[in-house]
């Protein structure tokens, strides 16, 4: 039994909340968490919260009929509501962490909107001053810092090297350039069409009803930051997650962030349920991810192998730096959303002559067509936690998919922070 | 003349209401500049929900030193994205460097958490406003705050605009003073009403209430007289509208030749819509803060005011540095 503590759960994952209270032997918080008609978050805190130690629990999912944002207002509220009603400490529980992971790039690095300046008319058309803001003739353009020296010319021509210009600029999509008169340019239509996955940036005709300004690369939200601060700006003093997909992302708070490890998890499902796992290879399924691939292989002494994606103008590739041939493969990751990437390398994997595909991923978010997606797939056996609600996606994955329970690291991360014990064991157990 | 064109107005919509903010441009273009009148467009931007629900936007145009103004209202019954997605906007043109970020937010969400009514009860309005402040806002130009003290929530500037000068254009437009009767539908909001009864020079009434629960309405007292005289409900938000519709009908039971409301915010959730089509409300004038959809082909009794002339002057009166306060009393054609 744990005292003066107090774990109040979110609407986004009730049985992770039930499972970790009855690890800790004690009863959720009563709350009321609903909706008003107009749409405004209604949550009434009904057991006394006055010098508690309050943890809640709310993963960054929106699904079954609920929507993310939704669920990230309302952990905001509950630690407000927490922190006017006295509690000693407010710490945020977040298996997985919202927002935190986003395209930072709207196009493919090589696909990036430069756009044509090589000829006269072109040069007439654009310029990469972005004042005037709003373009209009007779509207003089601003001076340059040194008289007689037109630097927006000179930063045209050194900003183009040969061949440049046969990269194409990214055309309009009503053919109109949009410098002539202003008029005859619809303005962005605000309500988008159909879905997106974070994968459709890259993606130029996605995003084909909407162009930036000729010379401005589009600039994209990046929420992390923000999510942070305003985590902290609602009262928490403490934040729990689990495999960020950026570490730096604990830099984005200035409250103290324990970041835990589903690996332990992962390498023991490997050691128990894949047979022979000595002779297997791990594969991490892009670059970003080796790192944490190569973790689990070098501590379990396995082989390693990382797919590469080779990104030229017009199409993506995928490369296999190893040897997979005739070997049981391990695909490593921290997220799935879509499955693209992974999918993609499970296929690479069995034509490079993989005898049989595990895919283990901490956050299984399952997005858009992801459950076709995998169906369809070469993977043989897929794995994640249930960091987000997995009934939904086990009952249509059936036995393709294993869930691990992360209640019991989550149980014991809130006992021991609260009873100020270290933490780090649970970063390294195996 | 450069260093002036380097800040200027950047009108960016979210997307629970482009059209206010396209009338708001438009508006821009007939207020004569001194310069071309070319006016202003909304800026290009894209909003977006990816697969996994989390919310993205992009700027497609500088806002480098910019005056950035981003409207977005609260449309019913997604509140939460909607404010979502203006802290994501208002961080990615801090992030962007604008010289200053003005969250024009008509309808402001959560104004009615504003107290701790009681024991743990959040107090969402102030943390709304802590999250405009932490996601990077200077400046905030709302419409009729529920409770005008929800501006001490700030510690930036807020602009409190009224639509008061537009009810009372549409009473002196549509009636004759001495006909009418202001009502206050609760104490609350009494001085609100006795402040159009004042500025028309009509006689004033009020209703009491008591409120057992949320959006359940209990018995109602009338104070004052409206026998034989056209009742004018006033009020800043009709959400379920159970209210106003109880307090039409105890007007007319106390002899209101009609009876008919006027209110700020429409935001008309749940079954609203039903409730006003089978009342004795003669009409509902509210303004076009809130988005109303299909709301006013669904209910004929629905009136609606353009805010955007007195939003659009409030935004060329905060760019320019002059006094908004003219605004109180006075709407802009």
């Amino acid at each position: 039994m744990v005292r003066n503590i107090v774990v109040l759960g979110g609407n986004s994952h009730p049985a992770i909340v039930e499972s970790v209270c009855s690890m800790l032997a004690l009863p959720a918080c009563n709350r009321i968490l609903t909706k008003f008609s107009s749409g405004e978050s209604r949550c009434e805190i009904q057991d006394s919260v006055r010098g508690k130690d309050v943890y809640i629990i709310q993963t960054g999912f929106g699904g079954n009929g609920s929507k993310l944002n939704d669920h990230f207002m309302d952990l905001c509220i509950m630690i407000s509501a927490c922190k006017t009603g006295s509690a000693r400490r407010v710490t945020a529980v977040l298996p997985l962490f919202p927002y935190s992971r986003q395209p930072d790039l709207p196009y493919k690095k090589s696909g990036a909107p430069l756009f044509k300046a090589g000829s006269e008319s072109g040069k007439k058309d654009y310029t990469f001053d972005s004042v005037p803001a709003t373009p209009a003739p007779g509207v003089p353009r601003s001076a340059g810092f040194v008289h007689g020296t037109d630097i927006t010319n000179r930063l045209t021509k050194t900003s183009l090297p040969n061949g440049a210009g046969s990269m194409s600029p990214v055309k309009q999509t009503n053919g109109e350039t949009y410098f002539g008169n202003g008029q005859g340019v619809a303005s962005p239509v605000p309500g988008v069409i159909g879905s997106y996955t974070t994968h459709d940036y890259e993606n130029v005709s996605h995003v084909g009803a909407f162009q930036a300004k000729p010379g401005y690369k589009q600039w994209v939200a990046q929420a992390g930051t923000l999510v942070a601060n305003l985590l902290t700006c609602a009262g928490a003093d403490h934040v729990i997650t689990m495999d960020l997909h950026d570490p730096q992302v604990q830099g984005f708070f200035d409250v103290p962030v324990d970041n835990l490890y589903g690996r332990p998890l992962l390498k023991r499902y490997i050691q128990s349920h894949i047979p022979n796992y000595k002779d297997a290879v791990i594969i991490s399924p892009d670059a970003g991810g080796a790192k944490r691939a190569t973790a689990i292989a070098d501590a379990m002494g396995i082989e390693f192998a990382l797919i590469h994606k080779i990104t030229d103008r017009q199409n993506a590739s995928m490369m296999l730096v190893g040897n997979v041939a005739d070997r049981v493969c391990i695909l490593i990751d921290d997220l799935l959303d879509t499955g693209n990437t992974i999918t993609r390398a499970a296929k690479l994997l069995k034509k490079e002559g993989a005898t049989k595909i595990y895919a283990l991923l901490t956050h299984g978010v399952f997005s858009g067509d992801a459950i076709n997606r995998i169906k369809a797939s070469a993977i043989d056996k897929l794995v994640v936690t249930n960091s987000v609600p997995q009934n939904e996606h086990k009952a249509l994955l059936g036995p393709k998919l294993d869930v691990l329970d992360i209640s019991p690291i989550f149980a014991e991360a809130i006992r021991r922070v609260h009873h100020g014990e270290s933490i780090s064991v649970l970063f390294n157990y195996d | 003349m450069s260093a002036e064109m380097a800040n200027e107005i950047k009108l960016i919509s979210g997307r629970s209401h482009p059209e206010l903010s396209e009338n708001i441009a438009k508006r821009y273009d007939q207020i004569p500049l001194g310069r071309p009148p070319l006016g202003i467009e909304v800026a290009r931007t894209i909003s977006l929900n990816y697969s996994n629900q989390e919310t993205s936007f992009t700027v497609g145009e500088s806002v480098r030193d910019e005056d950035v103004f981003i409207v977005q209202s609260t449309s019913t019954g997604d509140v939460n994205e909607g404010l979502m997605e203006l802290l994501i906007m208002i961080s990615a043109c801090r992030t962007a460097s604008a010289r200053r970020i003005t969250a024009v937010i008509p309808n402001f969400p959560y104004a009615r958490q504003d107290k701790k009514d009681k024991s743990r009860a959040p107090i969402s309005a102030r943390l709304v406003a802590n999250m405009l402040q932490t996601a990077g806002a200077n400046h905030i130009v709302t419409v009729d705050l529920h409770a005008s003290q929800i501006q001490g929530f700030f510690s930036v500037p807020v602009d409190n605009l009224y639509a008061e000068p537009s009810f009372l254009r549409y009473i002196r437009e549509n009636f004759t003073a001495e006909d009418c009767v202001i009502v206050s539908p609760d104490a609350g909001g009494a001085k609100r009403a006795t402040s159009i009864a004042d500025h028309l020079n009509t006689a004033f009434a009020l209703i009491h209430k008591e409120r057992p629960r949320p959006n359940v309405v209990g018995r109602m007292v009338l104070v004052g007289n409206v026998e034989d005289k056209v009742a004018i409900l006033v009020d800043d938000m009709a959400d379920t509208c159970g209210t106003l519709v109880k307090a039409a009908a105890v007007l007319k039971e106390n002899g209101a030749k009609s009876v008919l409301a006027l209110v700020t915010h429409g935001i008309l959730s749940g079954s609203a819509i039903e409730t006003l089509n089978g009342s004795v409300l003669s009409a509902l004038v509210v303004t076009n803060t809130v988005p109303l959809g299909d709301k006013v082909q669904r209910c004929p009794k629905l009136r609606v005011i353009d805010i955007s002339p007195t939003i659009a002057e409030a935004i060329r009166r905060t760019h320019n540095g002059e006094s908004v306060s003219y605004l109180f009393t006075h709407a802009p054609v």
